[in-house]
């Protein structure tokens, strides 16, 4: 159990509530033998005919009385130990949690969300599980087992040793089967996610099919799947579906064990009627112990599996963390230096001249100047913006901040010198004002003016909520250019030494997207901008200017060297020229 | 968790059933109503054969195991005391007489049998016990024996029972799945563009699985639970009224107690779904902006929002825990307090002699009997209510009808299977003109997005369609293929209105390029052919050759039957261009409508496409979205969208001649861009 340690605080925090747990399951365990007993007196006596209504009545308040105590102590032990799993789920979900936060944008890549989502669900739901049912299981197989085999011995040892007989084999059949059924589920949950994928996958590409008229063959693969799953299902069923009458039969043969012998040495006078009848309580308590020592052995080896997995992702390291020497900086008055920067998306891929994403970047801009950043889609734009916070690291060269290398810069420290604005703007399920503070504690004002410079103010006040509306998840109330100006706002409330823009208008009208670049402007001076857009309107002003062409810089210069140029940027401004006296013409 | 879609919906649940839901779910059970008739009986059976076990552990002890005491009444109080039990034993058999002689001392002799009393039967040894009680013990064997047989025969019912039953579920569900997926493919592009692909394939999947538990676990409950009970009363009243009615008094606090719990348990189990619901959305929308949550520093406020979220969680699965908790052991105890009043009262009838003590074990057996079903109810109650959600989620959408009217056909529809098979008196003959006539469409409400706009199309025409983002382009081609139908104005095929032409007609003469291909995750062939048979061996070779496929499907490891992964990821933009423009050839339409693909493609696969384009565009109509100016040159006409209306058309060197929007364009592009 090397992954253990994970569970283990959380089972330290807990542990007088275990073993005061443990304490009363056993007590249950043993009061639960008892009840068998007292029949076993009155059938006894009634047997003989020997008794009175005064010795029944005790008899029967015997039975409620340890009824009672059994409901008590039966209370305590499911708060205590049923509590413990759910804080070990609690705790355990948090830190992972915790740790896929500070993992970095390169294991996102190559890891699937959905396989993290399994992991934060169905993994520590199996830890749960295990660390719950399968404690109490695992006691009550043992001391229930063994305490109603040691009552039985007790009344007979010869019939004990017969009615034992399919025990052991209710033990290992649970044992087959729960590992088979979890297989053949395993199966089944397959065959759910391929019948998923296909309906998903056929809803996604409707207009192909509509186009093509191909809605049977479409439907018809559909029905394939279902009826794999639906066979698939058949298969576990006939498996579930012998499992549990065989249980019921493995105990029932042991009843009629009972039935024949103990009947039999009931008639010979080797045990007493109520003998006999305590023995079939006592099967009654002893079936289902057996059948948890084979269910619970499965139930906590998957436990273990989940918890494995889980220690695997604990134990992913950052790809993008502070280095040992990294220092702590506060203020940038420097500028931003790209020293012959490139880069490329994982380092293994196979295909040699799509790897590099960015070639051979130099870049040097001071304090207070802007930088525009324009190229085809594809050309590494943002790749390039998302350098400077470290979201992905260079492959080559280095990027300085005031001479610093940014990666022996503390992260967080680098991070908060920079505004970032992203060109898919990712709101959060909660109100405008969660979604532009972020926990910052802003004043209304600065909300307010971060918003109105945002171009977003007037909108705001036009929903009835105001900043209190309710966004949905990732923003689904919004237009793609409200979310944008969401993200501006957000950016333009943080006082960061540089602002880092990714096509910040291209989902805003031509009007908005004006303000938007005043804005801008205005922030200038005192701050060091970084503005990658399609739009030439967004960069013209710029101190600078980087036109890229698959990922090499191709142009550079002021708007006015680069229309002397007569290249991609000065057509490319030509042509929205155009469309813009277009758009307003007609 | 089977998968995170629509966990959203989880929030809402439906009352536990409803009898209109249930009545519609009545036609697909139909089909199976033997073997569904066949599993009702089973059950039945098997509870038939449940309930007798224990009657039959009430014969072995009362007709074998320990003889009644009014076995001798009959003979009068001055020879038989009541409160003894006798053993009779038959003196016509010569080895029981020698044992009665033996023990004379403790034998009662009368005529033609002895009477010992049970207690003294002790001082006998164990063989002349053995003697003496010979048809007792052959007694118990037998019952053993009819137990074992019982025993054997539900273990082959339960299992033949299990099966029927599932099978019967999961086909009533397959032909709902089925149902309901050709439904949902059925409707309008524009309920597609409403509804995330999300939602929709959660009703296929999850919703439908859900359903199978209510059809299951609602038959189960009636058939099995139900008259488990039911059939304990009856055996019980039968045995002896007064004891089951006074072991009954339990039951209205059994009963308040359910539902009680119930209500607790629906409430707890449902704020714990909200709550997962809740860290599942806080889960996967961290993972979504996690560069954002790190970009900003918010990783401890998160983390705090998470852990808030996470306790609250916490906190709801305790109070879970409290409920059963406290739950279980009540119920526990009122059965425990059932078998104290059985064993006090009935023990006293065993005193008296008004029921035998076999009858006082059975009832305690059958009581224990009684309350495991009841224990389950509120967990099926959970079930069932979240059936029910789902099967009313189900039958919304089975009950909508957002269709592009079609023309009613003349000859009728194949409809013995779920598959819809139609034939049509007159085929459409070959497109020979497409116009838009004053057409006018607006998505939503007030945003009018083609303003009136007419033009006609000639069979062997190449129309280009070029104008800046919004201005149309695109929602001309969902008209022409019928994705969407026109606010005003009509879109007419050699004349016809094609609202008077059904769709499939229609969209069987023509072929669809889009801009971004999909490609679903099977075969390159099943992906070209999209099913559609007769294209082998010399044809396929040849469609390959046009669109310009070989050199893609001579790389890939198993040729044409390599299976692409999701979403084709596993190959470039341009080479899925490429098998979509095989998709169109592998159709021979009439018409090609093309949405040039904007994303930068390397220049050798750009020149591949190009050709594969001219290939398939050759004596054919072809409407095309042009991106590129130099499309647009190639083609025979060329027309300028700008805000939904048209502003210029004309050929190239026409617009070139006008100088306007176009030419300008050009200008700019020229020599290539």
């Amino acid at each position: 159990m090397k992954s253990f340690y994970l569970i283990k605080p959380y089972l330290q925090e807990n542990r007088l509530r275990i073993v005061l747990g443990i304490i009363c399951l056993i007590t249950v365990d043993f009061l639960q033998l008892f009840i068998p007993r007292v029949i076993k007196w009155a059938i006894d006596d009634l047997a003989a005919l020997q008794t009175d209504l005064m010795k029944l009545l005790a008899y029967a308040l015997y039975i409620v009385g340890i009824a009672v105590l059994i409901g008590l102590f039966r209370y305590v032990w499911r708060r205590c130990l049923m509590g413990t799993s759910r804080r070990v789920e609690e705790g355990l979900r948090n830190r992972l949690f915790a740790h896929i936060q500070t993992l970095s944008a390169p294991y996102f890549d190559k890891t699937k969300t959905g396989d993290l989502m399994a992991h934060a669900t169905n993994d520590i739901q199996h830890v749960r599980m295990a660390t719950g049912m399968g404690m109490v299981a695992l006691t009550d197989a043992i001391v229930l087992g063994t305490a109603a085999i040691g009552f039985m011995a007790y009344i007979n040892i010869r019939l004990t040793v017969f009615v034992l007989i399919p025990m052991p084999l209710i033990v290992v059949s649970a044992r087959f089967f729960s590992k088979k059924m979890h297989r053949m589920y395993g199966e089944v949950q397959k065959a759910f996610s391929d019948l998923t994928e296909v309906t998903r996958e056929r809803f996604a590409g409707i207009r192909v099919i509509k186009a093509y008229c191909r809605e049977k063959d479409s439907a018809a693969r559909l029905e394939t799947k279902s009826r794999d799953y639906i066979d698939k299902n058949l298969k576990l069923v006939r498996v579930t579906g012998s499992f549990f009458p065989l249980m019921v039969l493995l105990s029932n043969l042991s009843l009629v064990i009972i039935l024949f012998l103990g009947g039999r040495q009931t008639i010979d006078f080797t045990i007493t009627p109520g003998d006999f009848v305590a023995f079939i309580a006592y099967l009654g308590l002893l079936t289902w112990p057996m059948m948890a020592i084979g269910w619970v052995t499965n139930l906590i080896q998957r436990g273990k599996a989940s918890l494995d997995r889980i220690d695997k992702i604990i134990k992913t390291e950052p790809e993008i963390d502070d280095m040992p020497d990294a220092k702590p900086i506060k203020k940038t008055r420097g500028g931003l230096v790209f020293e012959n920067v490139a880069f490329s998306y994982g380092l293994e891929a196979a295909v040699s001249d799509t790897t590099q994403v960015l070639t051979a970047i130099d870049i040097n801009l001071d304090h207070g100047k802007i930088l525009g950043v324009v190229g085809p889609p594809g050309s590494g734009k943002t790749t390039l913006l998302s350098l400077i916070p470290r979201i992905y690291d260079v492959s080559q060269g280095r990027i300085l901040i005031d001479g610093i290398d940014i990666r022996k810069i503390q992260l967080a420290d680098l991070r908060s010198l920079i505004a970032f604005m992203s060109q898919e703007p990712f709101l959060f399920a909660g109100t405008i004002r969660e979604n532009i503070t972020f926990g910052a504690d802003a004043k209304e004002v600065e909300l307010i003016q971060s918003t109105q410079r945002a171009v977003l103010y007037d909108t705001i006040q036009s929903f009835p909520e105001g900043f209190d509306t309710i966004v949905g998840e990732k923003g689904v109330i919004l237009s793609g250019g409200q979310k944008q100006r969401v993200a501006l706002a957000r950016a333009l409330l943080n006082e960061a030494g540089i602002v880092i823009l990714d096509d910040p208008i291209s989902q805003v009208d031509m009007e908005t997207g004006r303000d938007i670049i005043t804005t801008v402007r205005s922030m200038a001076d005192n701050r060091t901008i970084i503005i990658a857009s399609h739009r030439i309107s967004a960069v013209r002003f710029a101190d600078h200017i980087i036109a890229l062409d698959r990922g090499r810089i191709v142009e550079s210069g002021t708007h006015t060297q680069l229309m002397a140029n007569n290249q991609y940027y000065a057509k490319i401004f030509r042509l929205q020229e155009i469309e813009e006296e277009f758009i307003n013409a007609h | 968790m089977r998968t995170d879609f629509g966990y959203f919906e989880e929030k809402q649940l439906g009352k536990p059933y409803d009898v209109k839901l249930l009545k519609r779910l009545y036609p697909y059970a139909r089909p199976y109503k033997l073997l569904l008739g066949l599993s009702i009986v089973l059950m039945v059976v098997i509870t038939l054969l449940d309930l007798s076990l224990p009657y039959l552990t009430k014969i072995a002890i009362d007709r074998y195991i320990v003889p009644q005491a009014e076995s001798v009444q009959g003979l009068g109080r001055d020879v038989a005391d009541s409160n003894v039990r006798y053993l009779r034993a038959d003196l016509a058999d010569a080895k029981v007489e020698a044992i009665v002689q033996k023990n004379a001392d403790i034998f009662k002799r009368y005529e033609s049998f002895a009477l010992v009393k049970l207690d003294d039967l002790e001082q006998l040894e164990k063989k002349e016990l053995a003697v003496l009680r010979r048809s007792d013990l052959a007694g118990v064997s037998m019952i053993a024996a009819y137990f074992l047989v019982i025993v054997l025969v539900t273990f082959v019912l339960n299992f033949v029972q299990v099966m029927v039953m599932e099978y019967v579920g999961q086909m009533i569900m397959h032909n709902l799945r089925v149902r309901l997926f050709e439904h949902i493919q059925s409707l309008s592009v524009a309920f597609f563009t409403r509804n995330p692909v999300g939602r929709l394939v959660t009703r296929v999947t999850n919703d439908i699985q859900n359903m199978h538990e209510l059809f299951t676990s609602v038959i189960v409950f009636i058939f099995k639970d139900l008259f488990l009970l039911l059939g304990i009363t009856a055996v019980l009243l039968g045995i002896n009224w007064q004891l089951t009615l006074i072991s009954f008094m339990v039951l209205p606090v059994v009963l308040l107690a359910s539902i009680h719990f119930a209500g607790q348990a629906r409430e707890a189990f449902r704020v714990l779904r909200i709550k997962i619901a809740e860290i599942n959305t806080k889960f996967s929308e961290t993972i979504g902006g996690l560069k954002v949550i790190q970009l900003f520093l918010q990783e401890k406020e998160n983390y705090r929002d998470f852990s808030k979220l996470n306790h609250e969680h916490y906190l709801a699965g305790m109070r879970q825990v409290h409920v059963f908790a406290v739950f279980m052991p009540v119920i526990e105890l009122l059965g425990a307090v059932t078998i104290a009043i059985v064993i006090y009262y009935g023990g006293g009838k065993v005193m008296t002699g008004s029921i035998s003590l076999g009858a006082l074990v059975a009832f305690i057996s059958y009581m224990r009997m009684f309350f495991r079903p009841i224990r389950d109810l509120a967990e099926k109650y959970n079930i069932m209510q979240n059936a029910m959600a789902s099967a009313e989620r189900i039958f919304l959408i089975l009950d909508s009808t957002e269709r592009l009217p079609q023309p009613v056909s003349t000859v009728e529809r194949g409809s013995t299977s779920g598959l819809k098979t139609q034939t049509f008196t007159s085929a459409l003959d070959n497109i020979t003109q497409i116009a838009l006539k004053d057409v006018s469409l607006a998505y939503i409400k007030g945003e009018t997005v083609l303003k009136r706009v007419s033009f006609k199309v000639s069979a062997g025409e190449t129309v280009a369609l070029v104008g800046p983002t919004g201005s149309g382009k695109t929602s001309i081609i969902n008209l022409i293929t019928r994705f969407y139908d026109p606010t005003s104005g009509q879109v007419l095929v050699n004349g016809i209105d094609i609202k008077k032409i059904h769709t499939f007609q229609l969209r069987e003469k023509m072929a669809l390029v889009m801009q971004d291909p999909f490609l679903f995750s099977e075969t390159v062939r099943d992906n070209i052919t999209l099913g559609k048979d007769g294209i082998l061996g010399k044809n396929m070779q040849q469609l390959i050759k046009d669109s310009n496929c070989n050199t893609l499907i001579d790389r890939l490891p198993r040729g044409l039957d390599t299976v692409l992964a999701e979403g084709g990821m596993s190959i470039s933009s341009g080479e899925r261009q490429l098998i979509s423009i095989a998709r169109a050839l592998a159709r021979n339409p009439d018409l090609i409508i093309l949405d040039e693909a904007t994303s930068y493609i390397d220049s050798s696969t750009e020149l591949k496409i190009q050709k594969a384009l001219s290939n398939l565009m050759a004596n054919r109509t072809s409407i095309i979205v042009a991106h590129r100016l130099s499309t647009a040159r190639g083609a025979d006409r060329i027309m300028v969208l700008n805000r939904g209306r048209i502003i210029e058309t004309g050929t190239h060197d026409e617009l070139m001649q006008r100088q306007g929007f176009y030419f300008r364009l050009y200008q700019l592009h020229s020599p290539n861009l």
